[in-house]
């Protein structure tokens, strides 16, 4: 059980560039910045510092500390890629309440562009160096294609069925600045779109960019009612299923029943699901591992449902890496970034009216054929 | 000396005490996997205990080189310099016969003719040596 008196207590981000044109601090700098005064708490108040990013290394905590001016106690990088941001606010709430540190901030993103980005995934970790390169396997559009396929001939699930996420999400960004793309998307430009990797064509790929998210976790009672944000419940699963290439399943049915029980919680009562989008099958096989659908049910799940912020069923708000961008490790961020925002009713003109819970997922660290990390909390606003 | 205009190099593997028997019976245009000795467990990549229950003892084998293909993709854009005159890169999941999952090349000229379920096998020689890693062709 996770504290109820530790929480979410502010939140930033930084502009999102297609090409970096400053180094990745000073992209988490600006985040860092942003979530500080949204708290109204000061940077000499801070003494933990969780970061997860995937472009990060050999820098860490330490160094990121020592580039930033900070002292701390407790100091966090996380493994887990894009659903490592996640992860990490799970651990800070742990840590305070360990007695670790006072005020922990989460920092997350990455300074990219589409050309550096095409070369790490070459090198992302041994099995990908020594197994996947030498195919040349079109990085991660190439595995994503396969495990889009293959739902889509075991269930039936449609194009245009998982095609509404990215066109939805794209509605959800018209109220973004921080977006890079955000010209308004038909289902039709999105069905003649170029075929990268089929079945996958270009709007189902996210655009790597540079950029950065923050959260701070602190005491609650630090700011005032309408800005507190409690995390009720939060888990995290890797590696499973054991053994596959190429899953239908990522993890989060493992931990899904815990995760609601928790939280004393269902699906339904979800105000908005802010979930990790590297690619819309992703997105759908959460949505089905979370409990939203019986698992091979999400085709019409998705026909059935508007997921837009005024819709049915609002699912990533702000447009998210479809949309935003995806800046590295800042994918598993700008969800949770997204979801403060909204509990604590300060989206403005893509506010979800009345949201008062709603539910984080993150993915990432793409292994031999796919993505091994899974995680996910669900957020309330304490007001 | 090369060219400005030359095609690049395949990126190769790494060569490691753990995976040079597989390497080494590609070189002949073999597939080459681990069974592992106590749970019969057949698997890829090469490690150097069994991913099941971690017995150390692992035998190699050379596999008859079918599979039947999973899912796949023809990957069109994002290829690296070395693929992009080759596109579509047909990259599947395939099941081998004797059980392992494995993600490889299906080489194809018609790439319109890849199916998922239908039968691989590996190239032959002296066309596999141009390739890094076992890759397979339709059956």
């Amino acid at each position: 059980m996770l504290s109820r008196d530790i929480g979410l207590i502010g939140y930033g981000n930084s502009i999102y560039e297609k090409r970096a044109t400053r180094t990745e601090y000073s992209y988490l700098a600006e985040a860092a910045r942003g979530a500080l005064a949204s708290a109204g708490v000061d940077k000499s108040e801070i003494d933990g510092l969780a970061i997860s990013s995937t472009t990060l290394p050999p820098d860490n905590a330490a160094t990121a500390a020592e580039y930033l001016g900070l002292a701390l106690s407790w100091a966090n990088v996380s493994t887990a890629g894009g659903a490592g941001a996640v992860i990490s606010s799970i651990n800070a709430v742990e840590a305070i309440e360990a007695g670790k540190a006072n005020y922990v901030l989460c920092l997350a993103g990455g300074a990219q562009d589409m050309a550096s980005f095409q070369n790490r995934i070459t090198k992302f970790n041994a099995a990908v160096v020594d197994y996947l390169t030498p195919h040349g396997f079109g990085g991660m559009n190439g595995l994503f294609a396969i495990i889009t396929r293959k739902h889509m001939e075991r269930y039936g699930t449609g194009r245009e069925q998982l095609g509404r996420i990215a066109v939805h999400q794209r509605a959800n960004a018209r109220y973004n600045e921080q977006a890079l793309l955000r010209d308004p998307m038909t289902m039709e430009d999105y069905l003649a779109a170029p075929v990268i990797a089929d079945p996958l064509v270009l709007f189902d790929c996210v655009l790597p960019c540079s950029g950065a998210e923050a959260v701070l976790i602190g005491p609650l009672d630090r700011v005032a009612k309408k800005k507190r944000v409690r995390v009720l419940a939060g888990a995290e699963r890797h590696n499973h299923p054991i053994g596959e290439v190429a899953p239908l399943s990522g993890g989060w049915e493992v931990f899904r029943d815990g995760l609601y029980n928790a939280a004393a919680l269902a699906p339904r009562d979800m105000d908005f699901v802010q979930a990790y989008d590297d690619y819309p099958i992703m997105v759908a096989i959460q949505l089905e591992d979370l409990g939203f659908c019986e698992k091979g049910e999400i085709g019409s799940f998705l026909a059935a449902n508007t997921m837009t912020l005024d819709g049915s069923f609002p699912l990533n708000t702000g447009g998210a890496q479809l949309s935003c961008g995806q800046s590295g490790g800042g994918g598993g961020l700008i969800t949770l970034v997204e979801a403060v925002r909204q509990l604590r009713n300060e989206a403005g003109p893509r506010q979800v009216k009345n949201a008062t819970r709603g539910l984080v997922s993150g993915y990432g660290m793409v292994g031999y054929g796919h993505g091994l990390s899974a995680s996910a909390m669900i957020l309330e606003t304490v007001s | 000396m090369t060219t400005p205009h030359a095609k690049p190099a395949y990126p190769q593997p790494r060569e490691t005490p753990t995976n040079s028997p597989m390497l080494a019976a590609w070189r002949e245009g073999a597939l080459a996997l681990q069974k592992c000795d106590a749970c019969g467990h057949v698997f890829f990549y090469p490690r150097s205990v069994c991913p099941k229950c971690w017995n150390p003892r692992l035998l190699w084998f050379r596999s008859d080189g079918r599979a039947r293909i999973v899912s796949f993709s023809r990957i069109y854009r994002g290829l690296p310099n070395a693929f992009a005159d080759e596109a579509p890169v047909v990259l599947a999941e395939l099941t081998i016969t004797e059980g392992a999952l494995m993600l490889a090349r299906v080489i194809c000229d018609d790439a319109g003719a890849i199916q998922s379920d239908i039968p691989v096998r590996l190239l032959s020689m002296p066309e596999a040596t141009r390739y890094p890693l076992p890759t397979f062709t339709l059956d």
